[in-house]
C-alpha cells in the first residue's frame, strides 16, 4: 500500500491541496486539488452582454486585466466587424504588458526566492508592481479592476501628458529591472544565448539561478515537454512545441474541456493530450535564445521555467517602448460598433501571466445564454491519470524526499483562484 | 499591532489592492502580520486552523458560504475563534461586506454582516467592533488608513453600515473632472473622450455611491469616472446590479436620483440648469478658447 501525505499549498492566488502517494521516499503520483468555485459562468449567465467587462476582471486579483481584455475581444467577435483602431488596439497592449510584469516581479520575490531560502526584499516585488499599477491606471482609470476596454476601443483619452508620465514610469522601471533582477543592457539581455553569461552578472536572477545549480535542482521538475500558446498577435506568437518540434498553426476546435469529481478546476487538452502553458511554453514557441539554451541542457526543469518567467521582463519592457512610440494620438479612442447582435457567439485569447487564456461567450436573445473561461491553471494543474498526468503532475512524480517539491509546483505559477469558476 | 488575514471565497484583488498602497514600505512598520493571504507572516496557514495567539484585528475578505471548508476546518470556525479574540474585525471589501459579485452564484451566499441591504443575525456579537469597507476592491488607502487610525486609538465616525466616514461619506461623484457636464445636465456623453457625464445614458452610480475614488485616486492618479467609464457602485450592498452600462429611465427621467435629492427638486433643478447652454461644454476641451 502506497503512503500518502496531503498538503496544503498556500501564498499562492488561495490556497490548493497536493495529495502525494510515495513509494519508499519517491512521489510516484500527485493529485491537485481546489476546493471552492466562485461560479463566475453561471453568473453571467442570464446577464447582459456588457456586464461580462465588470464582473470577469473579479475572476481573478492579479490576472483581472488579462480576464478583461479576454472579455472584450470575446465580445467583439460577435460583432461582424468592429472599428477598432490602432491606438485603441495598442494601449490595450500596453495595460496586458504591464499586468504581466507586476505578476513576473510578484512571483519571483514572493514566492521564488523564500523557496529557494534567498533573502527576498518585499520591496523588489512592491515598488516595480506598484509602478505597473500606476502605469495601467493613467490608461485605464484605476487598477486592479477596471473596465475600461469596451467594444469598440476603451473608454478613455489619452492626452501627452498621460503619455509623459507613462514613459517617466517606464524609465524607471527598466531602471529597477537592473537594479534587481540582472544587471545588464535591456536588448542585449534579449540576445543574449548562454546561460554563463547571465550567470556572470549581478543580480538577484543569476543569484536565484547560481543557487539551484549549487543546490543540484537545475534538472528537477522536468514535465511533459509539450507546449500550447493560444495567444499569437502581439509579443508573441501563437503555436505548440513538442520539446523543439515547432507548430504553428493551432486550432481551438481541438481543446476540450472536462469536469473532474472533487475538483473545482477542469481539466483541458488540446487533441486528447495535455500541455504546458506560461511563459516557458511561450519562449519556446519564440525560440528565445537563452531559454533554448536552457532547455538544451535541463530540458523543460524548473531552472527553465524560472528563467523563462523573468527573460519575459526585458521583453515586455521593449514591446512597451515600442508600443509608445508608435502610438499616434490622433486617432479615434472609440468608435461605436453600432448595437450589439442579439444571438451570436465570439472568443476572446490572451497571453495572461501564467498562460493562454481563453474566454467564449454565446448570446441569444441579447443575453449571455453561455460563458466559458479556460485559465492557464486548467492546462499545467490539470489532474490526469497515473500513465497521463498533467504537466505540474509530472513535474512531481518522481521527486525524491530532498528533491524541493513545493518550488517545482508553485514554480508554475500556481493560481487557485482562476480555477473557481 | 498584530493583524491576521482570513479570506473566504476571494478573487484575492483586496490583497493585491493593499500592496499598491504607495506608503506601503513605511505603513507595514507599524503591523505585524500574523497572517496574510500573501505576503511573509508569522504563522502558516496550517497553524491559523490550529489557533494562534494574539489577533488584534482579524481581517475578513471574500463572500461567505454555508459549510465552506478552507483546508481542514470550516471557515465560519476561524471566523469566530478569531473574531472573539480580536479586538477589531474589517470586512474588507464588498464581498465579505454585503456579498458582493460571488453571492450570486449560488444561494446562501453572504457578507459577514449583510446579505445585500439585508442585515443578517448571526454575527450580531461582534457587530460592534466591526467596520466596514466595501469597494471591489477596498481602496487600498481606506484599509491601510482605517488600521492606522486604529493603531493610533484615534475615534473612527461609522455611519449606519458601519463604514468609517472619513472614506465614505463621499460619493464618487465627487472630485469626477465631468462633474460640471452633470452640473449643467448636458446629457450627451461619448466613449473615448475627455468630455461628458455617464450618468444619464451609460449607468454612471458615481452621484449616489459611497466611496472616495475620486477623492483619493486610485494608484495615486486616476479614476474610473475620469478616465469615461461609468462608476458601477461598487461599494453598495446592491452591487452588482443588471444591465450595469446603461442608464434606468422612466419617463426619460433617470430612475435612480443623485443621493439625498428629491425627484421633483431634481426635475426644476435640471430645467434651469439645461436652460444655460453653456457652449464651451459642446466643444471639446481641447478646442476650448
Amino acid at each position: 500500500m502506497a503512503r500518502t501525505r496531503l498538503e496544503l499549498i498556500e501564498k499562492i492566488e488561495g490556497e490548493a491541496e497536493v495529495l502525494y502517494e510515495y513509494e519508499g521516499e519517491r512521489i510516484s503520483f500527485a493529485q491537485i486539488r481546489f476546493l471552492n468555485s466562485r461560479h463566475i459562468e453561471k453568473i453571467l449567465q442570464g446577464r447582459e452582454p456588457l456586464d461580462a467587462l465588470v464582473i470577469n476582471p473579479r475572476v481573478c486579483g492579479i490576472c483581472g486585466h488579462a480576464h478583461l481584455i479576454a472579455t472584450v475581444r470575446a465580445l467583439e467577435d460577435c460583432f461582424e466587424r468592429v472599428p477598432l483602431s490602432q491606438k485603441a488596439e495598442a494601449v490595450r497592449e500596453m495595460t496586458l504588458s504591464l499586468e504581466l510584469i507586476q505578476n513576473h516581479f510578484k512571483w519571483f520575490y514572493l514566492t521564488v526566492l523564500p523557496l529557494l531560502g534567498l533573502e527576498a526584499p518585499i520591496q523588489r516585488a512592491l515598488e516595480p508592481s506598484r509602478l505597473a499599477g500606476e502605469m495601467i491606471a493613467l490608461m485605464a482609470g484605476q487598477y486592479p479592476h477596471n473596465s475600461y476596454a469596451i467594444p469598440g476601443g476603451i473608454t478613455g483619452e489619452i492626452t501627452p501628458v498621460d503619455l509623459l508620465e507613462f514613459r517617466a514610469r517606464l524609465e524607471r522601471l527598466k531602471l529597477l529591472f537592473r537594479q534587481s533582477l540582472i544587471d545588464v543592457d535591456l536588448e542585449a539581455f534579449v540576445r543574449c544565448e548562454r546561460i554563463e553569461e547571465m550567470l556572470s552578472k549581478e543580480g538577484d536572477l543569476p543569484r536565484a539561478m547560481r543557487h539551484i545549480l549549487k543546490r543540484g535542482w537545475e534538472r528537477v521538475g522536468q514535465s511533459l515537454d509539450h507546449f500550447i500558446v493560444f495567444g499569437g498577435g502581439g509579443l508573441f506568437t501563437e503555436g505548440k512545441s513538442i520539446g523543439t518540434r515547432l507548430q504553428e498553426s493551432i486550432n481551438l476546435r481541438y481543446l476540450k474541456e472536462e469536469a473532474l469529481e472533487g475538483n473545482a478546476a477542469k481539466r483541458v487538452s488540446y487533441r486528447g493530450r495535455y500541455y504546458e502553458t506560461g511563459p516557458l511554453a511561450r519562449a519556446m514557441v519564440l525560440k528565445t535564445p537563452l531559454i533554448r539554451e536552457a532547455h538544451r541542457r535541463y530540458k523543460d526543469s524548473l531552472f527553465s521555467r524560472i528563467l523563462a518567467r523573468i527573460c519575459e521582463v526585458p521583453r515586455l519592457l521593449r514591446y512597451l517602448e515600442t508600443l509608445c512610440d508608435g502610438l499616434d494620438l490622433s486617432e479615434a479612442s472609440y468608435t461605436d460598433p453600432g448595437p450589439f447582435p442579439a444571438s451570436a457567439q465570439g472568443t476572446g485569447i490572451v497571453e495572461a501571466a501564467r498562460g493562454s487564456l481563453i474566454h467564449r461567450v454565446t448570446i441569444e436573445e441579447g443575453r449571455i445564454s453561455r460563458y466559458q473561461i479556460v485559465t492557464p491553471t486548467q492546462w499545467n494543474l490539470g489532474n490526469g491519470t497515473r500513465e497521463n498526468p498533467c504537466p505540474a503532475q509530472k513535474a512531481l512524480m518522481g521527486l525524491q524526499r530532498n528533491d524541493p517539491a513545493e518550488l517545482v509546483f508553485k514554480a508554475f505559477d500556481v493560481c487557485s483562484v482562476c480555477t473557481t469558476k | 499591532m498584530r493583524l491576521l488575514w482570513l479570506s473566504a471565497l476571494s478573487c484575492n484583488g483586496n490583497v493585491h489592492s493593499l500592496l499598491n498602497y504607495p506608503q506601503y514600505e513605511q505603513w507595514q512598520k507599524g503591523f505585524e502580520w500574523l497572517y496574510h493571504p500573501l505576503l511573509p507572516s508569522l504563522h502558516t496557514f496550517e497553524e491559523v486552523e490550529d489557533g494562534v495567539k494574539g489577533c488584534d484585528v482579524l481581517i475578513v475578505d471574500g463572500t461567505l458560504e454555508q459549510n465552506l471548508l478552507k483546508h481542514r476546518r470550516p471557515f465560519s470556525e476561524l471566523l469566530e475563534r478569531y473574531a472573539t479574540e480580536a479586538k477589531h474585525i474589517l470586512t474588507v471589501g464588498t464581498c465579505a461586506t454585503f456579498g458582493g459579485i460571488f453571492a450570486k452564484g449560488e444561494a446562501g451566499r453572504t457578507g459577514v454582516h449583510f446579505c445585500g441591504e439585508a442585515r443578517r443575525g448571526e454575527y450580531e456579537w461582534f457587530w460592534q467592533k466591526s467596520i466596514s469597507l466595501p469597494g471591489c476592491p477596498v481602496q487600498p488607502e481606506a484599509l491601510a488608513g482605517t488600521l492606522s487610525l486604529l493603531a493610533a486609538g484615534e475615534p473612527i465616525p461609522l455611519d449606519e453600515l458601519r463604514r468609517p466616514k472619513y472614506y465614505y461619506a463621499y460619493t464618487v461623484h465627487d472630485g469626477c473632472t465631468r462633474n460640471e457636464y452633470f452640473e449643467y445636465k448636458i446629457d450627451e456623453h461619448r466613449f473615448g473622450t475627455l468630455e461628458g457625464c455617464m450618468f444619464y445614458e451609460h449607468g454612471c452610480q458615481g452621484t449616489y455611491t459611497h466611496g472616495s475614488c475620486n477623492k483619493i485616486l486610485w494608484n495615486g492618479l486616476n479614476s474610473k469616472t475620469r478616465n469615461g467609464q461609468p462608476c458601477m457602485g461598487c461599494t453598495e450592498p446592491d452591487f452588482p446590479k443588471e444591465g450595469l452600462w446603461s442608464t434606468p429611465k422612466h419617463m426619460g427621467i433617470p430612475v435612480r436620483m443623485p443621493l439625498g435629492v428629491p425627484r421633483r427638486a431634481y426635475l426644476t433643478l435640471a430645467g434651469i440648469a439645461k436652460a444655460f447652454r453653456i457652449e464651451r461644454f459642446y466643444k471639446p476641451l481641447m478646442e476650448e478658447e
